[in-house]
């Protein structure tokens, strides 16, 4: 069973990303997301929904919902949808992963795919604070974030494919592209 | 769309839904929850990176830190002295309040408390602390350092918090000029390189015309932050069609902070 196993690296992969410094523009290397990708590309829909829930749950819960004067700015639950659109993207690529291709596509699309992320939650502040306020800083970061996520890319699926296959809870290369035949 | 997908689609629809539908009281209390599940990884996490930082920095020689401790030694006097006397004028100036018949201040108490993990997010300012309930911390406590104002308390789990910055454009703290009757709301800025970015004050009268160099204070009016704690210095001031504004630069560092102080209790 993988699942345990993922929501265990979206919650230490939360935990981690506390202590990485800012990059250059305030652009911060944000893991959790990419773990998530990883897991969408590594499950059937209804589990990447269920990490979707997951890792949402968990950003919403300790980044993203703040309280302000008793309102909401973020309800909680917004994250988990924005996950799970996301994640719907990167899991239509599983064919792909069954088939052994699974770090090019992780790496390339994480990059995208975090933009467009850390971007609706930038849309979602200026709609609820009000002021239309685009400086070129805001693209640097945006983009910044996503090149990070790329160069993580790679090195987050080495280490989560290496423990999956080596604790036997994702099945070999082989089996997976027999069952993808299968389908 | 396969049955089991759809089936799993509509249940995920029905538990976001049901999130959504939770009021700002049930959210806070699952995020202290959440905030209670992670603060002990965080708190663990600080120390390893405290122990790897002093380790880069090199060990100090022994005889460094004997001066340093003599230091110290003499300034935690200095400050014991210092703090007799304040409370004894504290004392005293609460007798005149109640002669006066002004409303007592209360004696507020400091928690101490470090930091176990600052913000990793994009648009957030937040920091975590490794004070919660069971130290008689809540939500909406101001923080401040020796320096001056650090923000306020948000989510608070039984050993940890956090704590909004006021560097966040949500920490709206109503504020006075020194020299000045001028009173405005100063607020941090949406996006900023800095680490420490400058913030802004903001509501104020056209013909303010502040100096670089003037402190400004927090009010007490919102009832959040205590009157009379800085909060930065005056960097420059300009006339917008409709009010003045203000750049504060602020008192304390926020990049570089490890230990903050919550103030728990109120005005009575």
């Amino acid at each position: 069973m993988i699942y345990p196993y993922l929501i265990l690296a979206e919650f230490l992969s939360l935990a981690v990303q506390q202590y990485i410094p800012a990059l250059p523009f305030g652009a911060r290397v944000l893991l959790l997301p990419v773990v998530f990708f990883y897991a969408a590309l590594a499950v059937p829909p209804p589990g990447m929904l269920l990490l979707a829930f997951t890792g949402g749950f968990m950003w919403d819960a300790f980044i993203a919902t703040q309280t302000v004067n008793g309102n909401l700015e973020i309800s909680l639950g917004w994250s988990i949808v924005v996950y799970a659109a996301l994640g719907a993207i990167m899991n239509g690529f599983r064919p792909l992963f069954q088939r052994g291709h699974g770090w090019e596509i992780h790496c390339l699309l994480s990059g995208p795919l975090l933009c467009i992320f850390v971007l609706s939650e930038y849309l979602m502040i200026t709609f609820r604070r009000g002021g239309f306020i685009f400086p070129k800083l805001i693209w640097w970061r945006i983009g910044g974030e996503g090149l990070a996520a790329m160069i993580a890319a790679p090195i987050i699926f080495l280490v989560l494919h290496w423990l999956a296959l080596s604790l036997g809870i994702l099945a070999p290369r082989e089996e997976r592209e027999a069952a993808q035949d299968r389908m | 769309m396969r049955q089991i997908n759809a089936i799993a689609v509509a249940i995920f629809l029905v538990v976001v839904l049901v999130l959504f539908a939770f009021t700002p009281r049930n959210t806070q209390i699952m995020q202290a929850r959440f905030l209670g599940l992670i603060a002990p990884l965080l708190k663990n996490g600080s120390s390893i990176q405290k122990q790897v930082i002093g380790l880069r920095e090199g060990m100090k020689k022994l005889t460094e830190l004997d001066t340093e401790n003599k230091q110290l030694r003499v300034e935690l006097n200095e400050l014991r002295a210092k703090d007799q006397t304040l409370q004894g004028l504290e004392a005293e100036n609460n007798q005149l309040r109640r002669a006066l018949q002004f409303r007592e201040r209360s004696q507020f108490r400091l928690v101490p408390a470090r930091i176990i993990a600052r913000d990793a997010s994009t648009w957030w300012s937040t920091i975590n602390v490794d004070k919660g309930s069971n130290d008689g911390v809540e939500p909406d406590q101001p923080v401040l350092t020796e320096d001056g104002l650090v923000g306020k308390t948000t989510i608070v789990s039984a050993n940890a918090c956090t704590i909004l910055l006021i560097s966040d454009e949500n920490c709206g703290i109503a504020a006075t000029v020194e020299g000045t009757r001028e009173r405005g709301v100063v607020r941090g800025t949406r996006t900023s390189t800095q680490a420490t970015p400058d913030l802004t004050l903001g509501l104020l009268s056209k013909m303010a015309n502040l100096k670089p160099g003037m402190k400004v204070f927090s009010s007490g009016l919102g009832g959040v932050f205590p009157t009379g704690v800085l909060i930065g210095e005056v960097k420059n001031f300009e006339v917008l069609p409709l009010e003045g504004q203000a750049t504060v630069v602020p008192a304390v560092d926020l990049s570089t902070i490890e230990d903050v102080f919550i103030v728990t209790g109120g005005t009575k």
